[in-house]
């Protein structure tokens, strides 16, 4: 089954707050005296795929990096604003870690850890919670199911996370935010160094992820936005320009700078 | 809202965290203690060299443990020229081995040629010392110094500028074991400095229709001209301070010498030969006080290399 | 003569001394090399490793030295590594980017090439003077302080060459810096890691000057650290310039086997580099 613009979209009423897991008010973010980010508002519902789109540069990988303050690593780099996971405070918070535990992150580019494929899947979990080997076992299987690598690696748990393909890679990569059970996953052009097959396979994967874990994905690729996001937000020159449901975003772009963009004019 | 620097957020999750990063920082500073430390204690140890002696201990030639009177001139000359000659035998050579490892030979010999010459660069240098000792002074001995003091008349020209007890034991053979030395060293580094280099540059270059003279005249040198002095430095740092390489056969005579050909010594063979029987305070501090000015001189020497070399990775 | 020549002939010229430089170069290095295997092989066998030490003039070996060395590099390595690993990490973790580490680089690249007769030197005011005696651990102090810059150089380098995203998905994961650091980032580097040690271990055990002053040397067998110890490079200063036959043979096998030992380390450092650079 290949995720097309037919299946699984519910039609899309305006979002109300209860709906609402991440919200983002009027963010602003420096890197150093440099402002990228110019008042940033994205509201992102439960349940759902919300895909960022927009030029190289303009800011969608900053956005990402500010949700799970990832930033925090590299002094000289600030945000203002609010961000609000589940109606509490991130931006303020002072337990980095716990906010990290509730916001899974995937990058461009796949970064297995140094260890065996097993390790890699339970490391996130072994960092707050001592399991008995049947619980982690568990769990490993279940977070290695809905990344969809399950069946190609279930009988080398112990090889190293670096042996496997590129495609794999990422999907284990996936894996392992799923296992400590996120409540949004962020994605950075997940697909963007991925062969045709193992993006299909991706893509699939997040569909069928999107009711339990909410899905905020960056993407070059005007496609896969429109396959399978129900939401999507255009970003150009850290303004968040134009954000509606992805239909209607994709087929009546409100903004003459959406249409220019979605249309090839510039990108 | 509050803007989180990578200090003030709380990332660790326990003490464990802060007491690796104190481990790290704490490491970082033992280092620099001790460097601090060999400075402090050079000069403390050789200050009762510099009080009784007082400035005239840098340009005093004397150096007489019976009359407990000693000057630094010696070593400090021996020093600077041993170095200053191995680096002007070294220099040309390991710029036209890296010259040539890069422009002329075909790939299949350099590569296998530059990591010898790495290799090489690995031996310890009381290797090259004793190669110094058993080979190259009795050759030079027999070879250089006796058919010159054999044919040059007494009191002539000749006889002065080589003038020398004809063992091979010298200012002169020092600084060639010290070039041969650090020939290897230098060659390697230049050939790494002249690869970092991107092709199409120089492909430019000779698709102009330039020579390889040109080519690395134009080209090859300008474009890391500040790092070939830089590694120049390096390698001098290097001679300053080396000790196995020259103690074998430096000859070993406190005063100044009379001619490259006449033995001498350097300060780090002078600390070498005499420290663990000095007689005396005043002579174990005059030994430090050596000590200290090498630290000083290598220390200059070596900071104005890596501020020439700061743009790259060397 | 026309220009184009003038530049062929130029040219020419240049090639020419280039390749006689590098013959120049090559055949000196031949040279010693022979010298050090016509010399020293002969001296080479089973009683340079079983025998001590022998008196002027008579037969032995060198096992004393040997084991005094082993010992003394030992130690040295694994303090160098202990404090080189920790501060590389703080250079290229914590502080990466701050001035502070550019002074503390820069000052560590000072300490790589100090000349090592002076560490010897302000390790015997540390740890001789006042205690009144030389000892094996003085010496491992000293080669200590010699392989430590370089721990430090390649640790932090190697570091500092893996992905930042490898870093950011470790914290991203919700892991401290210190946990991401030691299960990640030294996990990925560790080849790197060890590189370093081999490098810092093939430089001190053929370093002579900080010895002097520090071990001292030692005519019989001694494994106490807390005495004076023989080291291999300290027994092949004195041998080679005594007047005895015998004495100045060892040294050859003696500078024989450190340079097959240091080559062979040497090696082993870029068979590793290689693999850890195609991973």
């Amino acid at each position: 089954m290949t995720a097309s613009s037919e299946h699984g979209r519910r039609p899309i009423t305006e979002p109300d707050a209860a709906t609402l897991i991440l919200e983002v008010r009027q963010l602003d973010f420096f890197y150093g005296q440099t402002q990228v980010l110019f008042g940033v508002d994205l509201a992102v519902q439960r349940g759902r795929i919300t895909a960022l789109i927009g030029p190289s540069g303009c800011g969608k990988s900053t956005l990402l990096r500010a949700i799970n303050r990832i930033y925090a690593l590299y002094p000289g780099q600030r945000a203002e604003g609010t961000i609000r996971l589940d109606g509490e405070d991130v931006l303020g918070s002072t337990d980095l870690a716990a906010v990290r535990a509730r916001i899974g992150m995937v990058f461009q580019k796949p970064t297995p850890f140094p260890m065996s494929i097993y390790d890699n899947v339970a490391f996130g979990i072994r960092l707050t919670e001592k399991k008995s080997k049947a619980d982690m076992d568990a769990i490993v299987e279940h977070a290695l199911r809905r990344a969809a690598l399950w069946d190609e690696v279930k009988d080398q748990l112990a090889r190293s996370g670096l042996r496997l393909s590129g495609g794999q890679q990422q999907r284990l990569c996936v894996a392992r935010g799923l296992a400590v059970s996120p409540q949004v996953l962020l994605l950075d052009e997940p697909a963007s160094a991925l062969d045709p097959i193992s993006t299909a396979k991706l893509e699939q994967t997040l569909f069928e992820l999107k009711q339990e874990v909410t899905i905020v994905l960056v993407t070059h690729n005007l496609q896969q936005a429109s396959r399978i996001s129900d939401h999507t937000g255009f970003l150009y020159r850290g303004q968040m320009v134009e954000f509606g449901p992805t239909d209607a975003l994709f087929s009546k772009p409100r903004s003459t700078q959406t249409r220019d963009y979605l249309t090839g004019r510039f990108g | 809202m509050a803007e989180a620097s990578a200090s003030s957020a709380i990332e660790r999750r326990g003490p464990g965290e802060a007491l690796f990063r104190f481990a790290c920082a704490g490491a970082a500073t033992l280092l620099m203690t001790a460097l601090a430390g060999v400075v402090v204690s050079l000069a403390i140890g050789g200050w009762p060299a510099f009080r009784a002696f007082g400035p005239a201990f840098l340009y005093t030639a004397t150096w007489n443990p019976v009359t407990d009177v000693y000057g630094a001139a010696g070593p400090i000359v021996g020093t600077l020229l041993t170095a200053t000659i191995a680096l002007s035998f070294a220099l040309p050579l390991a710029l036209g081995v890296a010259v040539f490892l890069v422009e002329f030979c075909p790939a299949r010999l350099a590569t296998p040629i530059g990591i010898a010459i790495e290799l090489l660069a690995g031996i310890p240098s009381i290797v090259y010392g004793m190669w110094g000792l058993f080979v190259l002074a009795p050759w030079f001995a027999a070879y250089i110094q006796m058919p010159i003091a054999l044919s040059a008349e007494a009191g002539s020209w000749a006889d002065t500028v080589f003038s020398g007890t004809p063992n091979g034991a010298n200012i002169f053979t020092a600084a060639l074991v010290l070039a041969v030395m650090i020939l290897p060293y230098m060659a390697a580094v230049f050939r790494e400095l002249f690869l970092t280099i991107p092709p199409h540059v120089r492909e430019a270059a000779y698709g102009l229709g330039c020579t390889s003279l040109e080519v690395v005249h134009s080209i090859t040198i300008p474009s890391v001209r500040r790092s070939i002095v830089g590694v120049v430095m390096l390698g001098l740092g290097r001679a300053l301070g080396e000790t196995m390489a020259v103690t074998f056969i430096i000859g070993n005579s406190h005063s100044l010498p009379r001619s490259l050909f006449d033995g001498g010594a350097t300060i780090a063979s002078t600390i070498a030969n005499e420290f663990t029987e000095a007689t005396g305070a005043l002579h174990e501090a005059s030994l430090v006080a050596l000590g200290l000015i090498l630290f000083l001189i290598t220390f200059g020497v070596l900071a104005i290399a890596r501020a020439l070399l700061r743009s790259t990775d060397l | 003569m026309t220009r184009a020549d003038r530049r062929k002939l130029a040219n020419g010229v240049f090639v020419a001394l280039c390749g006689i430089a590098t013959a120049i170069a090559l055949s000196l290095l031949v040279a010693i090399l022979w010298a050090l295997v016509g010399r020293g092989l002969g001296g080479m066998g089973i009683l340079l490793f079983t025998s001590d030490q022998p008196a002027p003039g008579s037969i032995g070996g060198l096992r004393n030295a040997i084991v005094g060395s082993l010992i003394m590099c030992g130690l040295g390595m694994a303090g160098a590594l202990v404090i080189g690993i920790l501060a590389g990490t703080w250079l290229a973790e914590y502080a990466s980017g701050t001035r502070t580490a550019a002074t503390v680089r820069f000052l560590n690249d000072v300490l790589l090439s100090a000349p090592s007769i002076l560490i010897g030197l302000f390790v015997y005011e540390l740890l001789v003077a006042p205690f009144g005696g030389f000892s094996g651990y003085a010496g491992a102090v000293a080669l200590a302080f010699i392989a430590t810059p370089i721990v430090v150089r390649t640790t932090e380098d190697i570091l500092l060459l893996q992905p930042a995203e490898l870093r950011e998905a470790g914290m991203a994961v919700g892991a401290g810096r210190a946990l991401v650091i030691r299960r990640i980032m030294w996990r990925a580097a560790r080849t790197g890691l060890l590189t370093g040690g081999l490098l810092g271990f093939a430089r001190i055990s053929g370093e002579t000057a900080p010895l002097l002053f520090t071990s001292l040397g030692n005519q019989f067998f001694n494994a106490d650290a807390a005495q004076p110890m023989a080291s291999l490079p300290t027994t092949i200063f004195q041998f080679a310039l005594s007047a005895y036959d015998q004495w100045q043979n060892l040294a050859w096998a003696g500078a024989l086997l450190i340079a097959v030992a240091v080559l062979i380390v040497n090696i082993v450092g870029r068979i590793l580099a290689r693999e850890s650079h195609l991973s």
